[in-house]
Order: C-alpha cells, then sequence, then structure tokens
C-alpha cells in the first residue's frame, strides 16, 4: 500500500512538471515605443475553438489598428498566453504578463472561473482585464458586493442570461414545465441555473427534474432517463458545446422530444456539426444576432484572414480590444493606472452593441440579449429580449 | 420500472465501453505487472485512425475498425519497443515503467493537439440514430452495435489465450515470467503479442467511442475510469475487468438515477474503495503478488 502510495505521488508531481508551463507568446524586447497588451485564453484543451477565434481576433485588431499608426502614436504588441482552460494556468499566465512581458492591460479569458480567479494578482499589479464571455457576477464584484477594481468585461451576465431563458421559455414560447441539466463542476452551469430557476418559478412555472453532470462526463443517460420520466415540455442546458452536443443526441435516442434551450455556451458552429439533428428546433440565449448588417465587414474579414468561422467569442474579444484602446486614448498615456480609471466612465460603439461601463459593477450596462433558432443547422435571429427592464 | 430496466441498460452499455478498455490494462498487468497508461493514449490514436479511415477515405465501417484494430496494435508495440523495451533489458524497478508510461500518454496527447488540432471531430453517421423503442424503453441502435462487437472481440480474445498454444504460453508467462523463459517461452515474443492485442482492443474500443461520443486529445481521460475498473475486478484477471467494467457502469447509473447525480460520482467510487478494502485483490483477482 505505501509503495501505491508512494508511486501515485511521483505520478501526481510527474504530470504536474509535464503540464507545467508551456508559452505560445511572441516574446517581447522592451522597446519604450511599443505599447503591450495581453491576452490569455484556452488554446488547447474543451474551449480551444473559442480561445483560438480569441486570439485570432485579437492579432487582426492589432493589425488593423498598426496599420492606422497605433495607439499614442505608437505601435501595439499582444502576447498570449494559453490557460489551457484552467484557473492556475490563468494566474501563471497573468503573472507572466504582468511580471516579465508588463503589459498594460489584458483582454481574456473567456470563462468566468479562470476570471474569477485572476482578480488578487491584477490588483497586485493594478492593471485592468477585460473578461469576453465570462458571465458570472462574480467576475468583477466580490463575495461581499464590492466592486473588484481591476476586472471589467464586455458581456451581460449569468442571472440575466438564466432570467432571459426562463422568461422566453414561459412567456413568449408558453412552457410551464421545465426540465434542468446542468455541470456541478461548473460556476458558468450553476450560476445559469439558479437564475433560471428562479425567474421560471416566479413566474409561475415548475421544475419538474433538476440533474447534474460533472465535466468530462460523456454519457447523460441515467440523468436524461429521469428527466424523460418527469416528461418536461423544455429541457434547460447551461454548459457547453462538446456536452450539449453529445446530451442532446443522447436525450433523442432516449426519445425526448422536449424542446432544448441553452446560455451562449451552445453558439458554435462546431455544435451544429456535432449535433445535428438533436439540436434542430432548440433556442439559443446569445450576445447579438450574427446577421446583423453591422457585424457581416468583420465577420467576412476574420473568415478571409483565418479560413475559418467566426465564433460568438471573436465578436466579444472585438469589443473587448475596443474599449481598452477606448480607454488608453482617453487616458492619453500607456499607464495602466490611468488606464483604468478610463475605463470606468468609457464609452464605445461594439459590435455586440454599445459598450457603456458601469462604474460600479464594471458591467456594461443595458445589453440586450438576442434569442436564436436553430433551424436547418443554423443560428437564426428570433427577436432581442430582455427581463426586468 | 421501465426506467429501471432503462437504467440496467444504459448502466451496461456505458459499461461494456469500459470493458473493452479495462481488458488492455489487465493484459499488460498480468505479463508485466506494471500499469500501463499509456493504453489511453494508444485507444484515441485508434479512435483518430477509424475517423479518418471513415471520413477522409471512406471506408466501410467493418474495414475501418480492422484498420483502427491493426494500426493502434502496432502502435502499442511501436510504444513498447520505445518506451518500456529498453527499461525491461535493464530491470528497471516497476516504478521506472509507470513513469515512462505517464510520458508517453502526456506525449501522444499533445502530439495529436500539435498535428491534427484540439477540436472535436465527428464521426460521419453509419448507423441511424432512430432508437428502437420496447414499450417505454429506447435500446439505441448505436449501443447494440457496441455491445455485440465488444462482446465478439472479448470472447475473441478470452477464446486465443484460453484455447490456443500462444494463449498458453501467455498464462504461463502471467503466472511466472521467469520461470516460463526458463522452459523455453519466448517471453520476449510474448510480450510482444500481449501488447498487440491490447492495442487491437485498444483501437476497436476507440473506434467505438469515438462513434458514440466524438474524438477529441483527451479521450484518455476515460481511461482512468477503465483503469478502476480493472483493479476493481481484478488487476491481472481478464474476465475479472469485464465483470468490474460492467459492475461500473451499473452502479455509476443507479446511482445517479435513484440516489443523487450529484453525488454519483462521490458514492459510486466510494463504494468501489470500500470493496477494495474488504476484498483488495478485487473481485476476480488472485492474491498473489503485489498490486500497482
Amino acid at each position: 500500500m505505501k509503495k501505491l502510495t508512494s508511486i501515485l505521488l511521483i505520478g501526481v508531481l510527474v504530470l504536474m512538471a509535464l503540464t507545467g508551463c508551456s508559452a505560445s507568446g511572441d516574446g517581447g524586447s522592451g522597446e519604450s515605443d511599443v505599447i503591450k497588451i495581453g491576452w490569455i485564453g484556452s488554446l488547447t484543451g474543451d474551449q480551444a475553438v473559442w480561445g483560438t477565434c480569441e486570439f485570432n481576433t485579437v492579432k487582426m485588431m492589432v493589425e488593423e489598428a498598426n496599420a492606422n499608426g497605433g495607439w499614442l502614436g505608437k505601435q501595439i504588441e499582444v502576447i498570449g498566453y494559453d490557460t489551457k482552460g484552467d484557473s492556475l494556468e490563468a494566474v501563471n499566465a497573468v503573472k507572466r504578463l504582468v511580471g516579465q512581458d508588463k503589459v498594460v492591460g489584458i483582454i481574456g479569458p473567456n470563462a468566468s472561473g479562470q476570471a474569477i480567479a485572476i482578480s488578487q494578482v491584477l490588483e497586485e499589479a493594478k492593471v485592468v482585464d477585460i473578461a469576453t464571455v465570462a458571465t458570472n457576477p462574480k467576475v468583477t464584484v466580490d463575495e461581499d458586493g464590492n466592486t473588484k477594481p481591476y476586472n471589467f468585461r464586455v458581456c451581460f451576465i449569468d442571472p440575466y442570461q438564466g432570467a432571459v431563458a426562463a422568461g422566453y421559455a414561459f412567456e413568449e414560447l408558453g412552457f410551464t414545465k421545465a426540465a434542468i441539466l446542468y455541470d456541478v463542476a461548473d460556476e458558468y452551469s450553476q450560476g445559469l441555473t439558479e437564475f433560471f430557476e428562479k425567474t421560471f418559478v416566479e413566474l409561475g412555472g415548475e421544475i419538474v427534474a433538476k440533474e447534474a453532470f460533472k465535466f468530462g462526463d460523456v454519457d447523460f443517460r441515467p440523468q436524461l432517463s429521469k428527466v424523460k420520466e418527469a416528461q418536461p415540455e423544455v429541457v434547460f442546458m447551461p454548459y457547453f458545446f462538446k456536452e450539449v452536443a453529445l446530451s442532446t443526441s443522447q436525450a433523442r435516442e432516449l426519445g425526448i422530444d422536449a424542446t432544448f434551450m441553452g446560455g451562449d455556451g451552445w453558439t458554435s458552429e462546431q455544435l451544429l456539426e456535432m449535433a445535428g439533428d438533436a439540436v434542430e428546433g432548440s433556442y439559443v440565449v446569445n450576445h447579438l444576432d450574427f446577421d446583423d448588417p453591422d457585424v457581416q465587414d468583420f465577420k467576412n474579414a476574420y473568415t478571409e484572414k483565418y479560413d475559418a468561422a467566426v465564433e460568438l467569442n471573436g465578436y466579444l474579444a472585438y469589443d473587448a480590444f475596443k474599449l481598452l484602446e477606448e480607454a488608453v486614448k482617453q487616458a492619453g498615456v500607456a499607464d495602466s493606472v490611468k488606464i483604468k480609471e478610463a475605463m470606468e466612465t468609457a464609452e464605445v460603439q461594439g459590435i455586440t452593441g454599445k459598450i457603456v461601463v458601469n462604474a460600479k459593477t464594471h458591467n456594461p450596462d443595458g445589453k440586450e440579449a438576442a434569442m436564436l433558432k436553430i433551424e436547418n443547422n443554423s443560428y437564426k435571429f428570433q427577436m432581442k429580449y430582455s427581463v426586468g427592464q | 420500472m421501465s426506467t429501471f430496466i432503462q437504467q440496467i441498460i444504459n448502466g451496461i452499455s456505458i459499461g461494456s465501453v469500459y470493458a473493452l478498455m479495462a481488458v488492455g490494462y489487465s493484459l499488460v498487468y498480468s505479463i508485466m505487472n506494471f500499469s500501463n497508461f499509456a493504453h489511453g493514449g494508444v485507444i484515441m490514436l485508434g479512435a483518430y485512425m477509424g475517423f479518418f479511415a471513415l471520413a477522409v477515405f471512406a471506408l466501410p465501417f467493418p474495414i475501418a475498425l480492422i484498420v483502427s484494430a491493426f494500426g493502434a496494435a502496432a502502435i502499442a508495440i511501436a510504444l513498447e519497443r520505445v518506451a518500456y523495451s529498453p527499461l525491461r533489458k535493464r530491470n528497471a524497478p516497476f516504478l521506472y515503467f509507470i513513469i515512462s508510461a505517464m510520458g508517453a500518454s502526456i506525449f501522444l496527447e499533445n502530439l495529436v493537439i500539435a498535428t491534427i488540432g484540439p477540436n472535436f471531430k465527428t464521426y460521419p453517421k453509419i448507423i441511424s440514430q432512430e432508437p428502437i423503442l420496447i414499450g417505454d424503453i429506447a435500446l439505441g441502435r448505436l449501443d447494440i452495435m457496441m455491445f455485440l462487437i465488444s462482446t465478439i472481440s472479448l470472447a475473441m480474445l478470452l477464446f486465443f489465450i484460453e484455447k490456443t498454444r500462444t494463449g498458453m504460453a501467455i498464462r504461463a508467462t502471467a503466472y511466472n515470467l521467469r520461470a516460463s523463459s526458463l522452459m523455453g517461452v519466448n517471453t520476449d515474443s510474448i510480450i510482444f503479442i500481449v501488447f498487440g492485442l491490447g492495442g487491437a482492443l485498444a483501437g476497436v474500443a476507440g473506434v467505438l467511442f469515438g462513434m458514440k461520443y466524438t474524438v477529441y486529445p483527451q479521450i484518455g481521460f476515460i481511461t482512468t475510469k477503465a483503469f478502476i475498473a480493472a483493479v476493481f475486478g481484478g488487476l491481472g484477471s481478464l474476465t475479472g475487468a469485464v465483470v468490474g467494467a460492467i459492475l461500473l457502469g451499473i452502479i455509476e447509473t443507479l446511482t445517479a438515477g435513484y440516489i443523487s447525480s450529484q453525488l454519483r460520482d462521490l458514492i459510486a467510487f466510494a463504494l468501489l474503495i470500500f470493496i477494495l478494502v474488504v476484498r483488495p485483490m478485487g473481485i476476480m483477482g488472485k492474491m498473489n503478488e503485489d498490486k500497482a
């Protein structure tokens, strides 16, 4: 038994050492005529599709801005690190960006878990971070309700997203019996679940089943068999597209014919490819309408440059970059504290709507959600929807 | 009642995938006395080979399955030659084997990320998703097919081990490697065959897994559960691995279905630990050596 323990211990150590460090940065020379910005996110792992799109977007924006003379007459350089979807890696990446690369601001990550984990490092270094699609309330506000000084974001938050899904399901689609399947190991999923449940019940609906799985699971049939038994009209599935593809396919195989509904974790071109018919007719809460004329220029430019479709994250990375640009220009100097001050009053026309930073919460004010429906294997815009306003 | 039957079916179907993977661990363990953690990597590569055979080269499914089985067997053998054979020749402690295996597993995962990319790949649909409904109970066509392929592969393996001359040599080597080699068994080629067999099963498991759950570089992750199933059933015993895997699948589903899906892993694995405490050799293991 002792042998076993020591083997396991050594195994864990080796694993930690091997997975420890791998950066994909451009390095930095530290010349003063360059403004450095950072980006963090997943370039490998489950969410690599999104992270890659974000980083590509930021790189494209930097090139564009540099071609137009850069910021404050200086060229911009972006340094990106892979977080592998891991909070600890995210903290290390931020430490490297502020300590070694001396960036003036950071864009990303897309996931709430990582965005929450990096707050302390940001505060010590006094460098702002603009999260892209991190929708958990605690990204910008701590447990006691105090605003985190250096965390910002350009997306709406989970309570809002969960409430929108519940409101739309109950009021627009007329469903009264809902089931929820969620990821018990993920803050994003828990946040959406909590507020979906709250709003749906307040409106007069009933939650007939609430089942959980754990990140990394690939088989959801035990939970779905229980969902089937409860006979819901709508199944809310607030998690990311890989699990969505697997769970919706398995649900259809078990003979569940309820409508599926999800949050912004769904919106990937990959989902349509992976899930096919299983997600047909499902509804998704999204940050924008992909067919909006205003977003076509960016969409086409990106597709031309990278020969790939833009993921949702690209649009929000675009807005995060625009917000940082505005703050740097207003601050008039590439100083991270001045940039933070400018950020609190910044207003910029983003691609997902007008971004008006709320100085109290560091969230963008008044962003509406766009409801999409999956029809003929593509996302069809239904309507702009908001609750409680 | 129909939900209960549905849950048992779910459990068997999940368990049969675990079984194919668990047998690979047990095979290698029975001969070499170490846990081949690189097995997950071989399964992953098998899944990718099946994907390319079906989606890119548009081969018919049975051919694709055979291509993956042989391809994965070749990789497993190559892995043995590169990562384990040098250690074996130097009589290295078995701890080194495990570390070498872990290294190989991480290497394979990152190799795929670097060359094929981190994205998910979806197998072409080769069988209708429409379930067969018996009353209220849904039987997935893919599940039935997976179950049959698993059963046939495992039966072929058991026949080979129990009934053939080479099989007898494998059993003898598993009993005592040194004594068998003194008796004239070419243990080097036995190890070669064992890795080939384990690899072929890994290839089949990879294709079945990929068809059901898509392909991605972190597939190896799921083999943790297969490994646990192998230990639970009794490392080194092939039937034990199969029984352990099916039981693990059923325990998992029933816990999720009737106790709590939030606490599924907690309860299911607490139960496994309890069983191992009571019966440390696993359900069907033999108690004649140190477990690793």
